[in-house]
């Protein structure tokens, strides 16, 4: 571990929120039996102290993205616990610990850029596979397949993270450039917008018009970082230009809709308040009636309102702990997405995953916030992380693994090309970085050829 | 609201901030120490030319004339997307990706090469230097 | 390197995005927490006061008031059960709300209020003035547009609720000032201002119409006079002193008053004319009926009972007394009442004040200074006995209602006074039956305002 004293820092401060929330809950909460919430701070810190010993064993070259998940899972947790009087909610316990699974798999699974984007058609079969089993087993125009009594799962979510990984590229792709009808196009770039248009087409037919826009948006990110590289003359400006013209366009649409059309999409809650607006109004009176200190663990009233847990949670946790407290939940989720902006990816192909996975969060923070409160048309999609939901949050921990892998990548030579070296050890010598400042000097290579003298100093002024 | 509940309100809504502050200072101290691994991974080379030095700071190095290329050579002898640099294991590779007047590596036409220290490599009239990394003056 | 910050600059985008979307929705619902809690069914409601601080509404509940403390501005104060709509507080709940995001609700000593321009003991006094006979008054400072006195007669206690709604009689839970009445003969100023606009000064002062009790019109139908023996010969300030029917019918069907003509000076007025579809205006949230009548043809008998006050003509105690501002001020631009001096916020700080506001020009103001000459002429040569004491221009008027059933009072005018610019209109209903005339409620109603 190169960053022993963060790490534990970073654990004792993650334990601290974890505990002054914990404590909040137990101090204001309503609770009948305090045992509920002896048992809740049992799992919460109980489940920190296991994940801050098991991590180092991973042996990442970042942690960052690791405690901010632990730190937001466990704090939904605690929200999810508190709605509407104090109870350990074992189900939401296990989808918690399945996300922070979701989160191992999609490390290891990403890591190696070189790697995965060799499975590239893999992915493709599998999004044709899962929209398969969409059309087979769910109910005829439905997005749930129902394990059981109470279990379901929403395949749908799936196509997510894989449609991410089928939006990165790398620059080499970009370069098979082949002539098609006098344009340079990349294949794999067709390929790739037709799964993207068939999976929209899907969604449409499926009803599940809420993810759409999360689709649209992976598919964006990876359209815009695909049309750099071919050879034709993009620049900045058309696409500034391209993208104010919509904007412009979508206004003047807005304004210029029928009516009917307009209700569609700006639904007057308040004069419905009590047909199809009453979700939208109830959670803006919760957040209304919260403040910015809320109302206290337990005491809301939003638990009564349907899909409090998921669709409107935002506007629960606002209530009950208030305004400051959900945005600054959202700002974790928002630092989560913004890590590799601080620690850039090493590839193209991690950055535009990085960028896919921005998009697909971002988007669907915004489709659930805003579309609780009302500022765009509800639809019903879940928070990441937040939400009561199994397939959401495996899902989200997968793209949360994904971004760690983005942080942490290994370079190892493709498995062909056998004439270089036998890989490494997958960590090699992180342990122990050598200091930058001592100058090294260079041992002589058995492999290098004798050099030719050339024109330039080549003298090592290193410092 | 009593004052005991809003103190408390505040209290975990500051130790969220401290913390996430504390994450935030996590996340710039892996930066550098990223940077040093950096550093191993890509054997902290650099490609020289005339007058400046390009450090090479990810996979898939695009060298080109083109406004796009990571290193942007402004010569008309130089394609747009003339040749890419790959890492893996420590190791540099130079790969020709179409380019008009190819890639010479120590005056050999290559099509994929491993790049060793001081290397010259040729791209159109340009010779640049693969060699360790040097710190500005 | 660029490929790198090319993906940094895409999360940067989503995430920029996203956060402008954060920080306009905190904004957003710090500003609109109060209407969310509105629509909340857990209240805490402020006062309104009167222009002295004297309580017009107690959103508290917590106060002692006498019996009957609120009752003659009931159905215009209205309160928060729902039962009234068109009330003061059904329509500005919101400035009621003794909310604010940062403090929540606030169980006392909240300052929401609606400080009102009216005057609480006046509107008592003409309330008593009517000593049981309905119909409803008004009164405002055409000057500044402070509504002085609107009060309505039958009304209601609010506080004492709704249990007995089956026994109130009609007309109970509405303010009848913002609601349309036959003008009757108070219709000729605006007829005598549309006659001026057209033909002008001269024009008019040199006609001179004969009546004789009854005139025959182009339809062959006959226009009576109140006074059956008929006026004799006269002028149209003789005309308006003495209200004669014939006289304006003729007026009408003469041939410089063309129908197109009349009827622009009367949309210009502000009349729904033929059934147009009926507008209303609204006064810090109270909606007043726009006035309306019928205008098909100069010779038509109900066209020219329109004209005359009768007919389909149907006005708003409201706007005859704003018509009155235009000719007081001798501007032809109507001063715009309003109820709602100013409103504070739960922490006592001044949300939002009342400003003087004005319509657009309804006529010339040689036309207003005309009619304001003829009124207060009728005023002194006819009124100086019965309301003492005040230089005041004014019209009556004489409403036949319920098919002539009953007839109706009306007095509309204004008085000439800088120390007090009031406009004034004051209606009784059925006004042989009652012990009080409308003259002695404006006496009354004059007195408590400039006392």
């Amino acid at each position: 571990m190169s960053n022993p004293l963060a790490y534990v820092f970073s654990c004792i401060f993650v334990l601290l929120t974890h505990g002054t929330m914990l404590f909040n809950v137990f101090y204001n909460g309503k609770y009948d039996d305090v045992n509920a919430v002896f048992v809740l701070m049992a799992a919460v810190i109980g489940l920190d102290a296991v994940y801050f010993v098991i991590l180092p064993f991973f042996k990442q070259q970042t942690y960052a993205v690791d405690f901010m998940l632990i730190l937001i899972l466990n704090m939904g947790l605690i929200f999810q616990s508190c709605f509407g009087g104090v109870e350990f909610r074992l189900k939401h316990f296990v989808t918690v610990i399945a996300a922070l699974v979701a989160c191992r798999v999609g490390y290891f699974a990403c890591r190696d850029h070189r790697w995965i984007e060799d499975k590239r058609k893999l992915i493709w079969i599998c999004i044709g596979i899962l929209m398969g089993i969409i059309l087979l087993f769910t109910g005829s125009r439905s997005m749930w397949i129902s394990l059981g009594e109470s279990t379901s799962i929403q395949p749908s979510e799936f196509i997510k993270p894989l449609l991410v990984l089928a939006c990165a590229t790398s620059v080499t792709e970009q370069q098979k450039k082949h002539k098609l009808l006098c344009f340079n196009v990349v294949y794999e770039n067709l390929i790739l917008f037709g799964i993207v248009a068939c999976v929209c087409l899907f969604q449409w037919w499926c009803r599940d018009l809420g993810s759409i826009p999360t689709f649209g948006a992976i598919y964006v990110s990876g359209f815009l970082l695909r049309i750099c590289y071919p050879k034709g003359k993009y620049s900045k400006k058309p696409i500034i230009i391209a993208v104010a013209s919509l904007a412009v366009l979508a206004v003047i649409g807005i304004i210029v809709a029928p009516p009917y059309v307009r209700d569609r999409l700006f639904v007057d809650v308040w004069n419905d308040k009590n047909g199809n607006g009453y979700q939208q109004a109830q959670a803006l009176i919760g957040i209304a009636d919260g403040g910015w200190f809320g109302k206290g663990p337990g005491h809301g009233f939003l638990h009564n309102v349907f899909a409090y847990s998921s669709d409107i949670v935002f506007a629960t946790i606002s209530e009950e702990w208030g305004l400051l407290f959900s945005v600054m939940s959202v700002f974790v989720l928002l630092m989560i997405v913004a890590i590799p902006l601080v620690n850039p990816p090493r590839s193209y192909y991690h950055g535009s995953m990085c960028a896919g996975i921005a998009a697909a969060f971002s988007v669907q923070m915004a489709l659930n916030i805003f579309g609780s409160c009302n500022m765009i048309p509800f639809t019903g999609v879940t928070l990441p992380f937040i939400s009561m939901g199994g397939t959401s949050m495996a899902v989200s921990g997968l793209m949360a693994g994904m971004l760690v892998a983005a942080q942490s990548p290994v370079f190892k030579a493709p498995k062909k090309k056998k004439e270089q070296k036998k890989p490494l050890p997958a960590q090699p010598q992180q342990m122990q970085p050598i200091p930058p400042q001592q100058p090294q000097p260079l041992p002589p290579r058995q492999d290098a050829p004798s050099q030719p003298p050339v024109s330039y100093t080549l003298t090592d002024r290193r410092k | 609201m009593d004052t005991a509940k809003l103190i408390m309100c505040a209290v975990s809504a500051a130790a969220l901030d401290i913390c996430v502050l504390v994450l935030m200072i996590t996340a710039y101290r892996e930066k550098s120490s990223g940077r040093k691994r950096w550093r191993k991974t890509s054997a902290d080379m650099e490609l020289a030319d005339r007058d400046r030095g390009y450090p090479l700071e990810c996979d898939e190095i695009l060298i080109g004339r083109h406004e796009n290329a990571d290193i942007r050579i402004h010569d008309m002898s130089v394609s747009r997307y003339h040749a890419i640099l790959n890492v893996a294991d420590g190791k540099w590779t130079i790969t020709d990706i179409g380019s008009k007047s190819g890639v010479y590596v120590n005056g050999v036409h290559v099509e994929q090469k491993r790049l060793r220290e001081n290397d010259v490599i040729t791209v159109g009239e340009r010779r640049l230097i693969f060699r360790k990394r040097r710190d500005r003056h | 390197m660029k490929s790198i910050k090319r993906c940094q600059h895409i999360i940067t985008l989503f995430l920029s995005i996203f956060l402008v979307g954060m920080v306009v929705l905190v904004i957003k619902i710090n500003r609109e927490a109060s209407f969310y809690m509105m629509n909340s069914d857990d209240h805490r409601l402020g006062m309104v006061y009167d222009r002295r601080g004297d309580v017009l509404f107690d959103g508290t509940g917590r106060g002692q008031y006498t019996d009957g403390y609120f009752t003659d501005v009931g159905n215009l104060i209205g309160d928060d059960k729902g039962q009234m709509e068109n009330t003061l507080v059904a329509q500005n709940i919101g400035y009621l709300n003794n909310y604010s995001f940062s403090s929540g609700l606030v169980e006392k000593g909240g300052k929401a209020a609606i400080y009102t321009t009216l005057d609480h003991d006046a509107n008592r006094a003409v309330y008593n003035a009517y000593m049981g006979a309905k119909g409803c008054a008004c009164a405002y400072n055409y000057k500044t547009g402070e509504l002085l006195v609107c009060t309505s007669l039958p009304s209601l206690d609010v506080t004492r609720g709704y249990a007995d709604i089956d026994n109130m009689e009609s007309g109970t839970l509405m303010s009848k000032v913002m609601y349309g009445t036959v003008p009757g003969s108070t219709q000729k100023v605006q007829t005598v201002i549309s006659a001026l606009e057209i033909m002008g000064r001269e024009r008019l002062f040199s006609k001179t119409y004969s009546c004789t009790g009854s005139f025959v019109n182009a339809e062959g139908k006959n226009i009576d006079c109140h006074q059956s023996w008929g006026h004799g010969d006269q002028n149209i300030q003789q005309a308006i002193e003495n209200s004669c029917n014939p006289f304006f019918a003729q007026l009408i069907q003469d041939s410089d008053m063309p129908l197109d003509r009349i009827k622009s000076q009367y949309e210009k007025l502000g009349y729904a004319i033929n059934g147009e579809d009926m507008k209303y205006f609204d006064i810090d949230g109270i909606q007043c009926e726009r006035a309306s009548t019928t205008l098909t043809d100069t010779g038509d008998f109900i066209t020219q009972w329109g004209c005359i006050g009768q007919g389909d003509t149907l006005v708003s105690p409201m706007q005859l007394m704003m018509w009155q501002s235009a000719i007081a001020n001798s501007t032809g631009r109507m001063t715009m009442p309003h109820i709602i001096s100013k409103v504070t916020d739960v922490d006592g700080r001044v949300k939002k004040e009342a400003d003087t506001e004005y319509s657009k020009q309804l006529f010339m103001p040689s036309t207003a200074s005309t009619v304001r000459q003829m009124l207060k002429t009728n005023g002194a040569n006819n009124y100086g006995w019965q309301v003492p004491g005040y230089d005041i221009g004014i019209k009556s008027g004489t409403a036949q209602v319920k098919e002539g059933a009953e007839e109706n009072a009306l007095l509309v005018g204004f008085v000439d006074d800088e120390a007090h610019p009031i406009a004034f209109c004051v209606v009784l209903e059925n006004k042989y039956s009652t012990p009080v005339s409308a003259e002695q409620i404006l006496t009354i109603m004059l007195n408590s305002l400039c006392s």
